[in-house]
C-alpha cells in the first residue's frame, strides 16, 4: 500500500472529518479524491474530499496589497507560517479486518491521526461496488454533482483496463439512485457530461 | 459602572473647547520649526557649536546633531543589491510574577534569515532561555520588568551576531526598536544595566569586525531629536541658561517635520540626513559604535508618508555602501507589507518570538509537575490573582 500522507486530523464526526496540512504539503490531495484514515489494527475510515479550504490571516491580507510578492516571501508564508489548508472529507465507508463496508464508520478517527491518499489499488478495492454513492447523494453539505463527477473521473482511472466499463456502471447506478430526484440527477449528469467531454 | 462617565465627559468637553486654540498654536510652531530647518539646513558647523554650548548647560541634553548632509535632505534609496543575506530578530519575555503559582522568567528570541533573490524559503531560529531560582536575581536584586526587557534586548542583538557569522557579506541585520540599550542607569538596577551594556557592546563589536550592517528600526517614533535641535538653535542667550525647560516648539514632532501629509519633506522611500545622537549615554558607545540615526519615509504613496527612525552605529554611517544597502533593503522590506509598511522580516521575527498566554501556562505547568515529581513544594497562586481570574462582570483589565 503506497503511503501518501496528506495531513492530520483536526476534528471529526461520524459523517465526516476535517484534515489539515501546511501549504507545502498541499500537492497530492484534490477535490473528489478518496482518502483513508487508519484507526489502528485492521480498521480504517474512507472518505471523499469535498472541500479544500485555505484560510487567510492578517499578514496575508496585508501582503496582497503589495505590488508584488517575491519568491522568498511566498515560500516563507507557505512553508514556515502556520496557515493550514483544511480539507473537508465526507465519510463513505470503512474497512475492518480486511473487509470493506460502505457504511458510516463505527467511530471517527481521532485528533492528529494521519490521513493518507488512497492509491489505485485502494480505490479499485473500495469502489468495486457502489453502496457508498448514497452517502454522497444524500449529503446536504457537499456540491453533489461536482463531487460525483470528480470522483467518477478519478476512480475510473484506478480501474485501468476496466475504466470505461466501471464509469458506465457507476453512471447507471447514479441514475438509478436519483430516479426520483430529477433536479439533482440533471445536476449530476450535467457535471458528468463535462467530465466525459 | 467602572468609570465615572459624568466626570470624564466634563473633561472631554473642556478638551474639545480648547481644540481650535491648540491647533492654531501648533500650526504656528510647526511653521516656525519648518522655517528653522530650512534656514539652518546647511549650517552644520554652527549647529554643532550650538549643541556643544547647550550641553555645557545641560549635560543630559538629548537631541540630534547633524553630520555632513543638509538638514532638509531627501535622499532616494539606491538600487536593491542582487544578493544579500537579511537577518531580523525580535524577542518577547515572561516576567516573574509573585502572584503566580511559581516564579520563573523566560526570554524568547526569534531570528529569521532571508537571502535576497535566492528563491529559497526563510530559515527560522528560536532561542528560549528559562530563568528560575537564583537566575531571577541580578546582584541580589529581583528581576524587574525592565531587567528582563534588558536581557531580551541583549539576546536579540546576540542572536543576530550568532546567525550572521555563518554568512558571507553583505549581511544586513535589524531589530525592532532603538539600537541603544535601554535600562535603569541609576538605583539598584544600575549595576545589572552596565554589565549588560558591556556585553552588548561586545556583540556590536563582533558585528562590526565581521562587516555586518546592523540597525534598529523604530516605527512611529516618539522622540523628537531634530525638533529639539531646532529648539537649541532658536534659543536666545538668556534661554540657553535654562535650556532644559526651553521648549518653544512643544507639540511639533520629528514625524511631522519629515512626514507632514500636506508637504512631506521626505518623498516615498527617501531617507533624511544622518544625524548623530547627542545624549548622556553618548560616552557609552565610543568610536565605531557611536549611535546615529536617519528618518525613513517607509510609505509608498506621495500623500501618505509613514516615518520611521532607523538607528545605526558609526561603522555603518562611515561606509556609504553599507548605508545605502541598509536604506534600500528597508524600503524593499517595507514595500512587501503593502498598505501598512513595516519591515516584513521584523514582523516575521515577532511572529516567531511572541509567547502566548497558553504557552506561558504550558511552561508553568511543566515546571510545576517537574518540581513536584522531584519532591519540591509548590505554592498556590495568590488569592488576589485567583480573584482576578474569576469570570463575571469585571472592570477593564489592561
Amino acid at each position: 500500500m503506497t503511503q501518501i500522507e496528506i495531513g492530520r486530523l483536526l476534528r471529526a464526526g461520524t459523517t465526516g472529518f476535517i484534515t489539515g496540512c501546511s501549504v507545502s504539503q498541499f500537492e497530492a490531495p484534490s477535490f473528489g479524491a478518496l482518502v483513508r484514515a487508519p484507526l489502528g489494527g485492521q480498521h480504517q475510515v474512507y472518505g471523499l474530499i469535498y472541500d479544500i479550504h485555505i484560510d487567510d490571516d492578517g499578514l496575508v491580507r496585508q501582503l496582497v496589497t503589495a505590488d508584488n510578492v517575491s519568491a522568498e516571501v511566498m515560500r516563507d508564508n507557505r512553508e514556515r507560517r502556520i496557515v493550514p489548508v483544511e480539507m473537508s472529507v465526507l465519510a463513505v465507508g470503512y474497512e475492518q479486518d480486511g473487509r470493506i463496508y460502505h457504511l458510516l464508520p463505527p467511530r471517527p478517527p481521532l485528533s492528529l491521526d494521519v490521513i493518507y491518499l488512497c492509491d489505485d489499488k485502494d480505490i479499485a478495492r473500495f469502489t468495486e461496488k457502489f453502496g457508498y454513492f448514497r452517502h454522497i447523494l444524500n449529503s446536504k453539505e457537499t456540491p453533489v454533482g461536482e463531487l460525483v463527477a470528480a470522483h467518477i473521473q478519478q476512480a475510473s482511472l484506478a480501474h485501468d483496463k476496466e475504466s470505461e466499463k466501471w464509469k458506465d456502471a457507476a453512471t447507471r447506478e447514479v441514475i438509478t439512485l436519483l430516479r426520483d430526484d430529477y433536479p439533482t440527477l440533471m445536476s449530476v449528469l450535467g457535471a458528468l457530461s463535462d467530465v466525459s467531454g | 459602572m467602572a468609570i465615572n462617565f459624568q466626570q470624564v465627559r466634563e473633561k472631554i468637553h473642556q478638551i474639545g473647547a480648547g481644540a481650535a486654540q491648540r491647533q492654531k498654536l501648533l500650526e504656528e510652531r510647526r511653521a516656525d520649526a519648518r522655517a528653522l530647518l530650512r534656514v539652518h539646513a546647511d549650517a552644520q558647523d554652527a549647529l554643532q557649536e550650538r549643541v556643544d554650548a547647550a550641553r555645557e548647560v545641560d549635560a543630559g541634553l538629548r537631541c540630534a546633531t547633524p553630520l555632513n548632509e543638509k538638514l532638509d535632505s531627501s535622499i532616494p534609496p539606491p538600487t536593491l543589491p542582487e544578493q544579500a543575506t537579511l537577518i531580523a530578530a525580535d524577542g518577547s519575555q515572561i516576567t516573574p510574577d509573585r502572584h503566580e503559582q511559581i516564579q520563573f522568567g523566560l526570554v524568547n528570541v526569534g531570528g529569521i534569515i532571508m537571502r535576497l533573490n535566492s528563491g529559497e524559503s526563510t530559515l527560522i531560529h528560536t532561542d528560549s532561555v528559562l530563568m528560575y531560582d537564583l537566575e531571577l536575581f541580578r546582584n541580589g536584586v529581583p528581576l524587574s520588568d525592565g531587567m528582563v526587557a534588558l536581557e531580551r534586548d541583549l539576546q536579540e542583538r546576540s542572536q543576530l551576531a550568532e546567525l550572521a557569522k555563518d554568512y558571507d557579506a553583505p549581511v544586513v541585520t535589524f531589530t525592532d526598536g532603538p539600537i541603544e540599550l535601554w535600562g535603569a542607569r541609576e538605583g539598584e538596577e544600575a549595576k545589572a544595566y552596565y554589565e549588560s551594556l558591556e556585553k552588548y557592546k561586545g556583540v556590536l563589536s563582533r558585528l562590526q569586525s565581521r562587516g555586518v550592517i546592523t540597525a534598529g528600526y523604530v516605527d512611529k517614533p516618539a522622540s523628537d531629536l531634530v525638533v529639539r535641535l531646532l529648539e537649541v538653535v532658536k534659543a536666545a542667550p538668556e534661554d540657553m541658561q535654562d535650556i532644559r525647560n526651553y521648549h518653544p516648539l512643544l507639540g511639533v514632532t520629528d514625524r511631522w517635520l519629515f512626514g507632514d501629509k500636506k508637504e512631506p519633506l521626505l518623498e516615498p522611500g527617501h531617507r533624511s540626513a544622518v544625524f548623530s545622537i547627542q545624549s548622556k549615554s553618548e560616552k557609552n558607545y565610543p568610536g565605531v559604535l557611536a549611535l546615529h540615526f536617519f528618518y525613513l519615509n517607509a510609505g509608498g504613496e506621495e500623500k501618505n508618508p509613514h516615518i520611521a527612525r532607523v538607528e545605526i552605529p558609526r561603522w555603518v554611517v562611515d561606509d556609504p555602501a553599507m548605508l545605502g544597502m541598509l536604506h534600500a533593503v528597508l524600503v524593499d522590506q517595507c514595500r512587501i507589507m503593502g498598505a501598512k509598511p513595516y519591515p516584513y522580516l521584523l514582523h516575521r521575527a515577532h511572529e516567531t518570538a511572541v509567547v502566548s498566554n497558553e504557552e506561558k501556562y504550558q511552561v508553568e505547568q511543566m515546571l510545576v509537575q517537574e518540581l513536584r515529581r522531584n519532591g519540591a513544594d509548590v505554592e498556590d497562586g495568590s488569592y488576589k490573582q485567583s480573584a482576578k481570574d474569576l469570570s463575571g462582570r469585571t472592570g477593564y483589565k489592561p
